[in-house]
């Protein structure tokens, strides 16, 4: 599967995960976020950008549990709100949605 | 604007469905938490009785599991015939229906077998067998599992109907090495024989590097380059080919048609009865993944039955028995053998060790 | 789902040959073939079809060939296990074949009319095929494409069903028969299943854990629901006064079954020899009894559970993977599980146990595992439970620890 954008075409896979991790753009994730729904602000590229910095930084997406810990912790609430905020965000989950749209490969495995 | 976002109804996070809203046969409603005895009058029949002297008889039938809505519809038919519209499941995809009709139950087993659902299954019957989903369904597996257990009950059926054996017997059979079936009294589970295939041009695009590396049990996984291109390498002479790697990545290619065997394994038991808990030990391995049939499989766990049922006393179950004979007879009573590789090498070996100078001749 | 584009084959029937898999089709067993092929012959469904030609397929070449995804509903991470074919150049039909866990209700009870409403909004978004019940403990719906599962959900979750858990989730529980059926049931499997996973729905549906975490319910340590291998915290049913002798009873299943097999199978049987012969009756003495049940299963209507009964909780079982197959171990040796009140406390106690094991844990760890590698010393002071002689076999056997002074 691929898309065009502003005359250049991207390879993803079937759930819309771009291929290339290098062809990351932010045009290309207000893309990304249009298809699924997610009008981008501040607080989505926020997570947007910390998963980048983070999968820049170890080469793996955070656990998810790092990421509600550092939503908690910027925000100054608790672990469950945190969590509640995060699907406000990103209804159909930070892995779904959020990954996909900071262009990170696609989370595996269900064991 | 697209379907998700015109989306109005809300989600109500119910969790389990709620038993309380009418799932209990009335009589099990009436009684419940004031059961007196229960007893096992015939194979695929079970009384409960009540301290109201109310008297429950519950049918239990095998599925296939991997049933229909054309089925389920089947079973709900016989429910509201025999069981006033209600029905159970147990763990092991048996059905159960309920009467308070003694005079009803030939009826009801008629019925049952008449759709396909064949009755049996209680106490000491080789019961239905617990599996996995296997090449219908997972996303990592070496062999298939309804396959294996309708080929297996196939040859077990009188089993399934008769309860013949020393105590009740439970199967399983797992589709890779990992086992999600669990525990049993004989479990069928796949044993790879060679370390992963990597395949560098799909690995450093779809999968997390570190996370493959950690999540190998004996640190046999490391980063190197294959063209210039970041990949992953495999140590060999540590990898034991358990497939950990391949859950964390499709890249990890374990699965092979010819090198992924199947292993037996024995004497699992969860019941506190008698003797603590027990986890399963392996009895044989490098056979063959045959479908449709599997032949070779089938065989050995007949074997070990056949001698379990000769040999084992009453409420011995499968465990009980080798632990009471020993396990060199046990190796001679199934005809199977002994082997280097059923000597654990991996992180608790010593507690298997014999530590003592009690040998049988 | 669509029933376009649906050709009959040259042969002129719906579903192509399936020479190997139909040989599953002989033989006494119920066939989980049969059903699929009717299935797919009333409803004309392209999707079995390419499933069998797929399965087919597998059969001939001993491979499996489905990839993982991620597929979801709106406002959950879990519950919808995604299934795309590898081989979809040569089989379209499979292309998708997602499935939906359900969590049902506890103990597996049902009544026809949710099961018919059931069958009914599955095989209008997906493909009819059913699983009960999956190793966890799920209903599982298998076949629906993406674009059906927020309406077959949104459908399913008005009459009463919600998804289950997968990945690093809390996941759908599994209890026995409980009191509903069950003489022997020290605790209400059905009740405590149905709370907990209540209380912990958010982390069903969210997953944020370290890695997955189950809870099984078992009424009485029979443990007909396998918990103390296929849970992390497993609920097992006890007593802590003595098993109930009527002797008159034990008389009446002597003269039926004889005094050998009350001398072989019953006192020779008890694991701690708490059982003696006194004239035509017997003994047990309490202090040495450890609560096996096997007296009380085998003279069900002689022997029965005592009053004081609650459960105890075991933690860490697990499978295979990766360090080897784990049995849970005694944690909490009792507890009462009969008011609300008991159950709060229960849930609180469940609060911090998993609060530990989330800060502690590594990536992919059970329970069971942390506590081992961290110790169990450790697990209990941050869990702030009390150190029992029932969590071991035997005090230590060497002297490597960092004694206080």
């Amino acid at each position: 599967m691929s898309f065009e954008l502003n005359g250049k075409s991207y390879e993803t896979d079937e759930d819309g995960y771009l291929l290339d991790l290098d062809l990351w753009s932010e045009e290309v994730a207000k893309f990304l976020a249009e298809k699924e729904d997610i009008q981008m602000d501040d607080k989505h590229w926020e997570i947007v950008n910390f998963l980048r910095e983070y999968y820049r930084e170890y080469q793996i997406a955070p656990a998810i549990k790092i990421l509600v810990k550092e939503i908690a912790a910027r925000n100054e609430m608790q672990k469950k709100d945190a969590s509640a905020f995060l699907y406000d965000l990103f209804p159909n989950g930070p892995a779904v949605q959020a990954c996909k749209i900071a262009g990170l490969p696609k989370p595996t495995g269900c064991v | 604007m697209t379907e998700k976002a015109k989306r109005e109804y809300k989600t109500v996070e119910h969790g389990p469905y709620d038993y309380r809203n009418d799932t209990l046969h009335p009589v099990v409603l009436k009684n419940y938490g004031k059961w007196k005895h229960h007893d096992n009058p015939r194979p695929g029949v079970l009384v409960s009785v009540a301290e109201s002297g109310d008297v429950l008889y519950t049918v239990r039938a095998g599925t296939a599991r991997q049933i229909t809505v054309d089925n389920v519809r089947t079973l709900c038919d016989l429910a509201d015939k025999h069981s006033e519209g209600y029905m159970r499941f147990t763990v092991r995809n048996n059905v159960e229906l309920m009467t308070t009709d003694e005079s009803r139950i030939d009826a009801l087993i008629a019925d049952l077998e008449q759709a396909g659902f064949p009755v049996g299954g209680t106490s000491n019957t080789v019961t239905n067998i617990h599996h996995t989903q296997g090449w219908l369904h997972c996303d990592i597996p070496a062999t298939d599992a309804s396959g294996v257990v309708k080929s297996m009950m196939d040859e077990l059926m009188h089993e399934f109907r008769h309860a013949e054996m020393p105590a009740k017997v439970r199967l399983s059979t797992g589709c890779c090495a990992i086992n999600c079936s669990g525990q049993a009294d004989i479990a069928v589970i796949v044993k790879h024989t060679r370390p992963p295939r990597i395949n560098h041009e799909t690995l450093a695009k779809t999968c997390e590097l570190p996370k493959v590396v950690a999540r190998c049990p004996v640190a046999a996984i490391r980063p190197t380059r294959v063209d210039g291109r970041l990949s992953l390498e495999v140590v060999e002479e540590k990898c034991m080919y358990c497939g950990a790697c391949f859950g964390a990545c499709p890249s990890m290619e374990i699965n092979h048609p010819e090198h992924s065997k199947i292993a037996i394994w024995v004497g699992g038991k969860n019941s506190n009865a008698r003797t603590k808990p027990a986890i399963m030990k392996m009895v044989a391995h490098g056979l063959p993944n045959n479908p449709p049939r599997w032949p070779e499989v089938n065989k050995v766990v007949k074997d070990i039955l056949m001698a379990y049922k000769k040999g084992g006393r009453p409420y011995e179950r499968l465990g009980e028995w080798i632990e009471r004979i020993g396990w060199k007879r046990f190796f001679e009573e199934t005809g199977l053998s002994f082997d280097v590789d059923m000597i654990d090498s991996y992180r608790m070996a010593r507690t298997t060790f014999n530590k003592s100078a009690h040998i049988r001749f | 789902m669509s029933t376009k584009d649906n050709p009959s084959n040259s042969n002129g029937k719906f579903l192509n040959p399936t020479p190997i898999l139909d040989d599953l089709e002989k033989g006494p067993w119920p066939s989980f073939l049969t059903g699929f092929k009717k299935l797919a012959e009333r409803t004309k469904k392209t999707m079995i079809r390419g499933v069998l030609d797929q399965l087919e397929y597998s059969y001939k070449t001993k491979m499996g060939y489905w990839k993982g995804g991620l597929v979801s509903v709106v406002g959950y991470g879990a519950g919808i296990i995604t299934r795309y074919s590898l081989i979809q150049d040569k089989i379209p039909e499979a292309k998708e074949f997602h499935t939906m866990r359900l969590q049902p209700p506890p103990g597996l009870h049902y009544n026809t009319k949710m099961l018919r409403e059931l069958c009914d909004i599955w095989e209008k978004h997906g493909s009819g095929i059913v699983c009960m019940h999956g190793q966890t403990g799920d209903l599982m719906l298998q076949g629906v494409p993406e674009q059906n599962v927020q309406e077959c959900f949104d459908e399913l979750n008005r009459k009463g069903w919600d998804l289950g858990g997968a990945g690093a989730s809390v996941r759908t529980g599994a209890s026995c028969v409980g009191p509903a059926r069950c003489d022997d049931s020290c605790y209400d499997t059905l009740k405590v299943h149905y709370e907990v996973l209540k209380h912990f729905t958010g982390l069903v549906h969210r997953p944020e854990f370290p890695y997955k975490l189950k809870f099984k319910f078992a009424g009485c340590p029979n443990d007909c629901v396998n918990s103390i291998m296929r849970s992390d915290i497993a609920f097992i049913g006890t007593f802590r006064d003595a098993i109930k002798v009527d002797n008159a009873e034990v008389k009446n299943w002597v003269q039926k079954n004889g005094m050998d097999s009350l001398v072989n199978n019953v006192i020779n049987r008890c694991p701690t020899k708490a059982i003696t012969l006194k004239g035509e009756g017997i003994e047990i003495e309490d202090k040495d009894c450890v609560r096996c049940m096997h007296c009380i299963n085998v003279m069900s209507k002689a022997l029965s559970i005592g009053s004081d009964k609650g459960l105890s909780l075991l933690m860490g079982g697990k499978s295979h993977l990766k360090v080897g197959s784990m049995l849970g171990s005694m944690i909490v040796p009792f507890v009462k599980a009969e008011t609300d009140e008991d159950i709060e406390n229960l849930i609180e106690l469940l609060e911090r146990i998993i609060e530990w094991w989330d800060d502690n844990a590594f990536d992919h760890e059970r329970l069971g595992e942390t506590i081992e590698r961290v110790s169990l010393k450790e697990f209990l002071k941050g869990v702030e439970l009390e150190p029992d002689i029932n969590m071991v076999n035997t005090p230590r056997d060497n002297p490597y620890f960092k004694a206080e002074f």
